[in-house]
């Protein structure tokens, strides 16, 4: 479906500095056509940063940044041909009703689709005739997606895009998602929310401080993490802890608790083989978990730290 | 009423910097004008020759306001108070919207809102903050006059006279921002109001009566409508008479009363004069491109701007009669005048020469409004949404900028043209029609400077652009109604652009000043557009 697999987006050792605060410090980010790319990170990690710079709104202070093999600083024009954007926050013309702002956002890219421009109104429930000054956040939100969706692109850009809006109105855009995805389209989806990125994203980079920290398939980020066994079990705990690759072990009478590394699992099924287990459950790692190990408890002081600075940066 | 203090210190916290500006230079122009009468204008005689043409002159009226006798003091208060109080009363309304309208815009109020204050603190803080900003801008005016060498109780009141004004536009501004649907409407409204009551005053004065000697004034009754022509009448340097002073203050107490009950009776974020909640469905052909969008935000203040110069000029035009009988009805006058100005119909040209100034004025003005826009879009995230389409940088900022040349051009021309059918219509004499309309024209030039300068400044330190487009429209207008009066350098009054203007039709048309404004309008423009890529768009 994609002979040329040369990636969508490229950015190499990204940096960008606000004066003294780096908001991106060596970031590598590859997206490659035809993927869902989910972009993972806490509020200041650098996400909005390095969309705008996608975008060419402003520079990279080291580093290069390439969307469909072209600059974006240097020839925007070019970069955006095929390019969508919805910004995290969306502010609107408070005069202009939302369809006028559909049509200006649309019209500027070269048209919309009548037909899914409007579909889209209908499946967002969104009321056309008023004037943006009266929208919510949500509603400011669905004129950006709607303007988005409602042209085809080769790449999405789509930056916190369900953050207003609620849970039907988060599953139409879903839905829009994997309708362009299907169409071949690539998207890049930057978000905190885990469910979203879980269901929609075919491969994943998580941001933290301006770099990224892992990146991969869902599947391949799930084997650096650990799986998590509930266990119903007379074995002494004692002995438990002895096993190698065992951690956060919790006894309750005979309900046993405790994750397991995944290189360790084969030993670990093992010895629970031996041990009388009358029942167990084992659940894999979820993206909630491989998020946590990268802001969670184990890391907080530095990781904290950090990401403060880079939310100051954001301010400025 | 520890909630009301707590939130003006807070509201305080936020302007100080902007206050402190505003007071130190009305004050200091206020000393500036006082030096320079006593320095320029010494001796008695040089006083009363300047006072005698003033009182003989409609447009020098107009312009400054009235006569009253030759002393240091009355001929300080003659050249400087109406500006001053115009000075007053704009600092005090963009004070209010700032901390009423503007905040209910951009959710802040419903931040304070939730906190254990009643609907109304908010707007006691404000106007608690506004009359301490008009009391110490009052002693600081008076220092400034005192300082030059006036006397004390005439400085004093004539502070007074001062932040008087601006304790009138406080309160009428509070109930401006009250009836308004947006902070930017309401900033509009109170400005206009200011700029009315500069014109109501003028009227009144140009249609004044001057005593024989040439050396007083007395207002005609149009000016009783304005609370500048109110603090003229303080005189604080012959009669002291403090009675206008209470009568302004009672008229703001009224006003004031007004905002807090309409406040204290409103939704949040509702208005008295509702703005469209819905509209069109889908967009017109015109509104898919960089410059439809432009046109389309900026076409309900052009049409503002131009019924403005247009007023101004029918003013101009009607008034013109009124100068020519005054001619004729007073033979020292006319003696006097054919003197200054050589020709029959001198007294009226002269006239609307000094008003198509003003058109001149609101013509950069309205320019620089428009361009600011940009700055506005950036600032607001919307030029993000924008600029993420096929479009260059260079198309977002010359569509404006055009749309700002329009601006400009069209203001000047609803001024030239309103005045030349009018005056043609009131059979006052003066020039011909097609010159009254050309010397409107003739200061495009000039007014396009300042909005070619804003957008280079939005170009390069975007923050500062809304700061310097107006700060250099201020000091041009000080320079030049100011500039000889102070006896500046003329090296240093020449950096006005008007100064480059012609001013017809008393002057000639002057054909490099136009080209060499034209010129610096249009590298200023490319400039920009050429810096405007080499930037980050804020976030």
């Amino acid at each position: 479906m994609h002979p040329d697999s040369s990636p969508v987006i490229s950015t190499t050792r990204l940096g960008k500095n606000f004066g003294h605060t780096a908001a991106l410090a060596g970031l590598d980010l590859s997206v490659l056509p035809g993927e869902v790319h989910g972009f993972l990170g806490p509020n200041g990690a650098g996400k909005s940063t390095t969309l705008r710079i996608l975008l060419g709104l402003i520079r990279p202070t080291s580093g290069t940044a390439r969307v469909f093999g072209i600059d974006p600083w240097a020839e925007p024009v070019r970069a955006h041909r095929d390019v969508a954007y919805v910004p995290g926050d969306v502010t609107l013309w408070p005069n202009l009703t939302g369809g006028e702002v559909i049509d200006l956002l649309t019209g500027l890219r070269g048209g919309a689709d009548e037909d899914l421009r409007r579909r889209l109104i209908d499946e967002f429930d969104f009321d056309p005739r008023k004037k943006a000054r009266t929208y919510s956040k949500g509603n400011r939100q669905k004129a950006a997606l709607i303007a988005a969706f409602s042209r085809p692109a080769r790449l999405y850009l789509l930056d916190e895009p369900s953050s207003g809006l609620d849970p039907v109105m988060d599953a139409v855009f879903r839905h829009q998602v994997r309708r362009v995805a299907a169409d071949g389209a690539t998207v890049l989806l930057s978000s905190h929310i885990l469910a979203e990125v879980e269901q929609l994203c075919d491969r994943v980079t998580i941001i933290r401080s301006g770099a990224a920290v892992e990146s991969g398939t869902l599947a391949e980020l799930r084997h650096l993490t650990r799986t998590r066994f509930r266990i119903t079990s007379s074995a002494k705990p004692q002995v438990l802890s002895t096993w190698r690759g065992i951690h956060n072990l919790r006894v309750d009478g005979t309900s046993i608790e405790f994750d397991a590394d995944a290189a360790d699992l084969g030993d670990v099924l093992d010895a629970l083989a031996t041990a009388g287990v009358t029942g167990i459950t084992a659940a894999p790692p979820s993206l909630e978990e491989l998020f946590m190990r990268h802001y969670g408890v184990q890391n907080t002081g530095r990781a904290d730290h950090r990401s403060l600075d880079s939310q100051n940066s954001q301010a400025l | 009423m520890r909630p009301v203090l707590r939130l003006a210190l807070l509201q305080a916290r936020r302007d100080r910097g902007t206050l402190a500006a505003w007071i130190l230079s009305i004050a200091g122009l206020g000393y500036a004008a006082a030096t320079a009468v006593t320095t320029q204008f010494g001796e008695d005689h040089e006083r009363a020759a300047l006072i005698s043409v003033a009182a003989a002159s409609p447009a020098f009226l107009f312009l400054r306001g009235l006569p009253d006798g030759i002393s240091l003091g009355a001929v300080t208060f003659f050249q400087g108070y109406s500006f001053t109080a115009v000075l007053a009363g704009l600092m005090s309304a963009f004070l209010v919207v700032r901390h009423t309208r503007k905040d209910e815009d951009q959710g802040r109020f419903e931040l304070v809102g939730a906190t254990q204050v009643t609907r109304v603190m908010p707007l006691y803080a404000t106007l608690l903050l506004g009359t301490c900003a008009n009391v110490v801008l009052a002693l600081a005016v008076a220092a400034g006059f005192i300082g030059a060498g006036l006397p004390v109780q005439g400085s004093f009141l004539a502070g007074a006279g001062v932040g008087a004004v601006g304790l009138f536009f406080m309160a009428a501004t509070a109930l401006v921002a009250q009836v308004m649907p947006s902070a930017r409407s309401a900033n509009g409204t109170a400005a206009a109001l200011v700029g009315g009551a500069y014109l109501i005053r003028g009227a009144g004065d140009a249609l004044g009566t001057a005593d024989p000697s040439l050396l007083h004034v007395t207002a005609a009754w149009p000016s009783l409508f304005s609370p500048i022509g109110w603090g003229q009448r303080i005189r604080p340097f012959t009669e002291s008479d403090a009675l206008p002073l209470v009568v302004i203050g009672a008229v703001a107490v009224i006003l004031a009363a007004g905002a807090v009950m309409l406040r204290d009776s409103r939704d949040l974020g509702s208005s008295y004069i509702a703005a469209n909640e819905s509209g069109a469905e889908r967009a017109g052909a015109g509104l898919a491109s960089m410059l439809g969008l432009a046109w389309r935000l900026q076409r309900g203040s052009l049409a503002g701007w131009c019924f403005t110069s247009g007023a101004l000029g029918a003013v101009a035009g009607g008034l013109g009669p009124v100068v020519r009988d005054a001619l004729e009805g007073n033979p020292s006058v006319a003696e006097l005048m054919s003197r200054i100005v050589p020709g029959d119909a001198g007294l009226v040209d002269l006239f609307t020469t000094a008003m198509l100034g003003i058109a001149g004025v609101l013509a950069a003005a309205a320019g620089i409004e428009a361009v600011l826009r940009l700055r506005a879009e950036e600032a607001e995230g919307r030029a993000e949404l924008l600029l993420s389409v096929p479009a260059s940088r260079f198309r977002w900022l010359g569509s404006t900028l055009a749309v700002a040349a329009i601006t400009t051009t069209a203001v000047a021309v609803a001024a030239g043209a309103s005045a030349a059918v009018v005056l043609t219509l009131a059979q006052a004499g003066g020039s011909n029609p097609g010159i009254v309309f050309a010397a409107a024209l003739a200061h495009i030039p000039a007014a396009l400077v300042f909005p070619a300068l804003t957008v280079l400044v939005i170009a390069l330190a975007p923050r500062w652009s809304s700061a310097a487009g107006w700060g250099a429209l201020a000091s041009a207008l000080v320079l030049g109604q100011f500039g000889e009066l102070l006896g500046l350098p003329v090296w240093l009054q020449d950096l006005s652009p008007f100064r480059h203007s012609s001013a017809m039709p008393v002057e000639a048309f002057n054909p490099e000043g136009a080209l060499l404004m034209a010129a610096i309008a249009v590298v200023s423009a490319a400039a920009a557009s050429r810096l405007i890529r080499e930037r980050d768009v804020p976030a």
